[in-house]
C-alpha cells in the first residue's frame, strides 16, 4: 500500500520547527533548517497562524514535467522521485510548483520531500500524519470513517477509540519502511525511529 | 528508481561550539565581527560569556543609560541545536535600580542569532536619530528608523520591519515601543510578539541608545562531529520532553496554573500585597482562561512544548454588534500583576490590560506593582487626585488602570514621571515606602511564600522568580518542615545549577530535563567535553563574576531594604519576622563567602 506524508490539521502547529529539525537532521546530517523539506513559514510573525509548506503528493506531478532532463521520475503515492546525480539545477521544478514545496540546496541540488514520514514523529500537536493512498496518488474513499483518510480526523467523526487510532498510527510507521527502497535507506529509518514503536505505546 | 542517500554537500559547516561575537557601535554605525573562541571555549555561552564580556568592557562609573554603557545579548551552544534550548540573556545595567541587569527572552531570536553565526552581541554607543540593525547571516546594516519612532504600538513594529526585510520565518525581530522611547526605568525590549526581555528596564536602555529594533536571520548550517550521536542524544531529549510527564503543566494550562495553586496556598499576592488570597481567582484561573479564551498556542523557534498561550478577546465597538478581535498572550505573572494585585477579576480586563501594556512596551510586573502601590496611597489619602490629574483608582477599576498606564508611560506630570521611575523612586518622593512591594529594587513576581521566596529575591543575581528556587522551597516547607538552613542549601544548590543552565541558555521550565548528566551527553554529542565538576564550577564562577557586577554597580548587603508589608501580611508558611529574614540573609552571605 502506497502512502504519503499529509498536513492533516494544518492550524494545530505551534511553529516549533522539529519536523524541519527532524527532516534536515535524517537526510541531510545537518543541524540546520535549510535543507529541510518541509518549510514551516509564518505569514505575519508568529500572531498569525503558520503554513506548512510541502510536497502534498500531486497525482500528476507538473513538477516533473517541468524538469527537461528526468530527474524526477513519478512516485508510487504521488509525488516524485529524485534522482540527485543527474538534476543539473535549472530550477525549472522550483518554478512549476505552486505551493512552493522544491528549493535548491547549496550545490543547486533540488530539495524535494520524498514522504518517509520521519518528520510525522518528531511533530508534537499531530499536524503531519502518514495517509495510505492509491499507488496512483488517489484518496483512498473507505467504507468507515471520513473521506480524508487521516488518523486524526476519524477521532473528530467519532469513528475510532483512541487505542483503535493509536495502532493505526504505530502500523503507519511500520509500513514506512517501504522494501522497494534502498537498503541504507531502511536502515536509515530504522535507526531514526529506533525504539519509536516501544514509546508510541508507552505515550498517554 | 534511484535510492537516495543521505546528503552531504560541500558547504563549509559552522563548527558546533560557539565563534564568533557581533560587536556594534551605535554612534558611529560601525560593527565588527571578532573570533571569541576563547570566551566560549571557557564559558560555553550564554550568561557565563555575557558576564566576563561585561567585565571586558565596562568602564567604571558608566551610568546605565550612558552611551559607552554596553548591552550584551548571548546564545549557548546547544541554541538551535537541541529542544527547548531557546532563550537569549540580556546584560545590561539596570536603569531600574542601577544594578545588574540581566533578562532572558524567547521567541525565534536564539536560533536566528545562532543560525546567523553571531552568538553573541554586544551593542555599545547612542545614535542621534533613531536607527535599527539587520543582521542577515554576516550582512550588517545600520537603517534609519525615525519613521517608525513614535509609533504606539510594538506590534505595529514588527509588521512594518516584516515587510521590508528579508528572512520570513527564520528571523526574529526585537524592539521598543513607547515606553522604551520615553525611558520608563522598566521598559521592555518585546521579542517577536509575545516574548521578552522584561524585567529591570532594556527597554530604556534601547530608547537610550536611540535603538528601535534589531532583525538577525541567518541559514547557517551547523554540523555535529559526531551526527549519530547528535541523533540519538536529540530523540531523548525530546522523548523526555514531549512523552513523559516532566513539562505537563507547560504544555497544558501554562504558567497560568499557578493562578489556584498559589492562591489556595495562601502566596498569591492580592491588592498591593494586603492579602495573599483572591476572591476573583476563579475568574483569573488558568483553568477559566483556557476555557474561555484560549485559541492557540505558539512555540519559541525549537521547541516542542507550546508554552505560549494565546487568547482571544472579543470586544464590541459600537450597539451595531461591531466587534475587534485582540490576541493576547497570558501567563501567571501578568495574572497576578494587573489581577489579582490590582483586585481586577474580569478576565476581559485582565486582557485588555496585558495588551495595552504589550503594545506600550513595558514590563508589566513592575507596572501592576507601580499602580497597586498608587492605589493603595490614593486610598490612604497619602497622594490625592491632584497627582492623579483626576484620576480615581480604585481596586479592580480596569478603566482607570487602563488610563494610568498611558498616563505612566506620557509622563504628563511629576506624579507620572515618578511612576515610571519604579516603586522605589515614587516611594521615596510621595512615601508609602513600607507598602512598596520591591526587593532589590525590583517590583516583586507574584509569589509570597515565605522564607525562601524572600531570600531568593533578594539575593539571587537577577532578583528574578526563575533564578531562584525561593518558591519551591517554600512549597517544600510547606508540605514538610525544614529549618532555615536546609532552605539556604537549597537555594544555593539550585542557584549554581541555574547559573550552568543559563550559561547554556536552555529554557528553565526544561530544567528538570537538562540534568548535569543530559547536559553532559548533549555536549559530548556535539562535540564538547565538559565534567560535572567543570560545569559545577562554571556555575559558581558566573555566580561569582555576576556578584563582581553588582558590586562595581553599587550593590551592597548593607543597603538592603526590606518593606514592612512583606511581614505585615501572611505568607504561605505563615507571618515572617524581620529579624529571621536578616539572619538568613547573614548565614547565606557567609555560606556563599560573599
Ligand atoms: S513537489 Fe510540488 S509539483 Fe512536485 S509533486 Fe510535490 S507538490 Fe506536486
Ligand atoms: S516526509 Fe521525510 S522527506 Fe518529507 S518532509 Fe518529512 S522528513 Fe522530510
Ligand atoms: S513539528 Fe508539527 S507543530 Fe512543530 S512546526 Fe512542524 S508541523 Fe508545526
Amino acid at each position: 500500500m502506497a502512502k504519503r506524508l499529509k498536513v492533516a490539521n494544518p492550524a494545530r502547529c505551534i511553529g516549533c520547527y522539529s519536523c524541519m529539525r527532524a527532516c534536515a537532521r535524517t537526510w541531510y546530517n545537518t543541524i540546520s533548517l535549510k535543507n529541510s523539506r518541509i518549510n514551516i513559514q509564518t505569514k505575519g510573525g508568529i500572531e498569525t497562524p503558520y503554513a506548512q509548506i510541502v510536497c502534498h503528493a500531486c497525482v500528476d506531478p507538473p513538477c516533473m514535467r517541468a524538469c527537461p532532463i528526468g530527474a524526477l521520475t513519478k512516485r508510487k503515492g504521488g509525488g516524485v522521485n529524485f534522482n540527485r546525480e543527474i538534476c543539473d539545477g535549472c530550477g525549472k521544478c522550483v518554478e512549476a510548483c505552486l505551493m512552493g514545496a522544491i528549493h535548491l540546496d547549496v550545490e543547486n541540488k533540488a530539495v524535494i520531500c520524498k514522504h518517509c514520514g520521519v518528520c510525522t514523529k518528531f511533530c508534537p500537536h499531530d499536524v503531519l500524519e502518514m495517509i495510505e493512498v492509491e499507488d496512483s496518488g488517489e484518496v483512498k474513499v473507505t467504507d468507515t470513517g471520513p473521506v480524508s483518510p487521516t488518523e486524526s480526523h476519524k477521532e473528530l467523526y467519532g469513528k475510532k477509540e483512541a487505542e483503535e487510532g493509536e495502532s493505526g498510527k504505530e502500523k503507519a510507521e511500520e509500513g514506512e519502511s517501504g522494501k522497494e527502497e534502498a537498503e541504507e535507506e531502511n536502515e536509515k529509518k530504522k535507526a531514526e525511529r529506533g525504539s519509536g514503536k516501544k514509546e508510541a505505546e508507552e505515550v498517554k | 528508481m534511484t535510492a537516495e542517500k543521505v546528503i552531504t554537500t560541500t558547504e563549509k559547516y559552522a563548527i558546533p561550539g560557539l565563534t564568533n561575537v557581533l560587536y556594534l557601535d551605535m554612534t558611529d554605525r560601525s560593527y565588527s565581527i571578532v573570533d571569541r573562541r576563547d570566551l566560549y571555549e571557557k564559558y560555553l555561552g550564554g550568561s557565563g560569556v555575557a558576564v566576563n564580556l561585561m567585565l571586558e568592557e565596562y568602564k567604571e562609573g558608566t551610568g546605565p543609560l550612558d552611551p559607552e554603557m554596553p548591552v550584551i545579548l548571548s546564545t549557548g551552544p546547544l541554541s538551535g541545536v537541541y529542544p527547548t534550548c531557546t532563550k537569549t540573556v540580556a546584560l545590561f545595567r539596570s536603569p531600574l535600580n542601577g544594578e545588574l541587569g540581566e533578562s532572558y527572552a524567547g521567541g525565534h531570536l536564539a536560533m536566528s542569532m545562532r543560525f546567523a553565526g553571531c552568538e553573541t552581541i554586544v551593542i555599545k554607543g547612542a545614535s542621534k536619530y533613531p536607527l535599527y540593525v539587520s543582521v542577515h547571516n554576516d550582512k550588517v546594516r545600520f537603517r534609519d528608523a525615525s519613521s517608525i519612532w513614535n509609533l504606539s504600538s510594538t506590534i505595529d513594529v514588527g509588521k512594518i520591519i516584516r515587510d521590508v526585510e528579508p528572512g520570513a520565518g527564520r528571523r526574529s525581530i526585537i524592539r521598543i515601543g513607547p515606553a522604551g522611547e520615553k525611558g520608563v526605568k522598566y521598559a521592555s525590549v518585546n521579542v517577536d510578539t509575545y516574548r521578552h526581555f522584561g524585567r529591570l528596564g532594556l527597554g530604556a536602555v534601547f530608547g537610550a541608545k536611540k535603538l528601535k529594533a534589531i532583525v538577525i536571520s541567518g541559514d547557517q548550517e551547523i554540523r555535529s562531529p559526531d551526527h549519530t550521536a547528535y541523533k540519538k542524544q536529540y530523540k531523548k531529549l525530546y522523548d523526555t520532553i514531549v512523552k513523559t510527564g516532566l513539562m505537563e503543566k507547560y504544555h497544558n494550562l501554562g504558567t497560568s496554573e499557578n493562578v489556584l495553586v498559589l492562591n489556595e496556598l495562601r502566596g498569591l499576592p492580592t491588592r498591593n500585597l494586603q492579602g495573599t488570597s483572591f476572591e476573583g481567582a476563579e475568574t483569573i484561573s488558568g483553568e477559566h482562561f483556557a476555557d474561555n479564551y484560549l485559541i492557540r498556542r505558539v512555540s519559541c523557534a525549537g521547541c516542542p512544548i507550546g508554552c505560549i498561550h494565546v487568547a482571544m478577546l472579543k470586544r464590541p465597538f459600537s450597539k451595531a454588534h461591531e466587534y475587534e478581535t485582540l490576541n493576547i498572550s497570558y501567563d501567571f505573572e501578568l495574572i497576578y500583576a494587573l489581577g489579582s494585585n490590582l483586585g481586577v477579576e474580569d478576565p476581559k480586563a485582565v486582557l485588555e490590560l496585558i495588551d495595552a501594556c504589550e503594545k506600550t512596551g513595558v514590563d508589566i510586573i513592575s507596572m501592576g506593582v507601580v499602580l497597586a502601590w498608587a492605589t493603595e496611597m490614593l486610598q490612604k489619602k497619602k497622594i490625592s487626585t491632584e497627582e492623579t490629574l483626576g484620576l480615581e483608582l480604585n481596586w479592580g477599576d480596569a478603566a482607570a488602570y487602563l488610563r494610568a498606564i498611558e498616563l505612566v508611560v506620557r509622563a504628563p506630570n511629576e506624579f507620572y514621571a515618578a511612576l515610571g521611575k519604579g516603586v522605589v523612586y515614587a516611594s521615596k518622593k510621595y512615601g508609602g515606602e513600607e507598602f512598596a512591594i520591591h526587593l532589590g529594587g525590583l517590583e516583586i513576581p507574584g509569589y509570597h511564600t515565605g522564607l525562601g521566596n524572600i531570600l531568593g529575591l533578594t539575593m539571587g543575581v537577577r532578583h528574578s522568580h526563575l533564578d531562584n528556587a525561593g518558591y519551591s522551597a517554600d512549597q517544600k516547607a510547606f508540605n514538610k518542615e525544614m529549618s532555615d538552613e536546609e532552605i539556604i542549601d537549597m537555594l544555593i544548590k539550585e542557584d549554581d545549577l541555574r547559573c550552568m543552565l543559563n550559561s547554556l541558555t536552555i529554557c528553565l521550565f526544561a530544567r528538570n530535563v537538562y540534568t548535569y548528566e543530559n547536559v553532559i551527553e548533549a555536549l559530548a554529542a556535539i562535540g564538547i567535553r565538559k565534567t560535572e565538576e567543570e560545569l559545577k564550577e562554571l556555575g559558581r564562577d558566573t555566580l561569582k563574576k555576576k556578584y563582581e557586577l553588582k558590586k562595581k554597580f553599587g550593590f551592597s548587603f548593607e543597603n538592603l531594604a526590606l518593606p514592612k508589608r512583606f511581614f505585615e501580611t501572611a505568607s504561605t508558611t505563615g507571618m515572617l519576622e524581620e529579624e529571621r529574614v536578616k539572619k538568613a540573609l547573614e548565614l547565606y552571605r557567609k555560606k556563599r563567602g560573599l
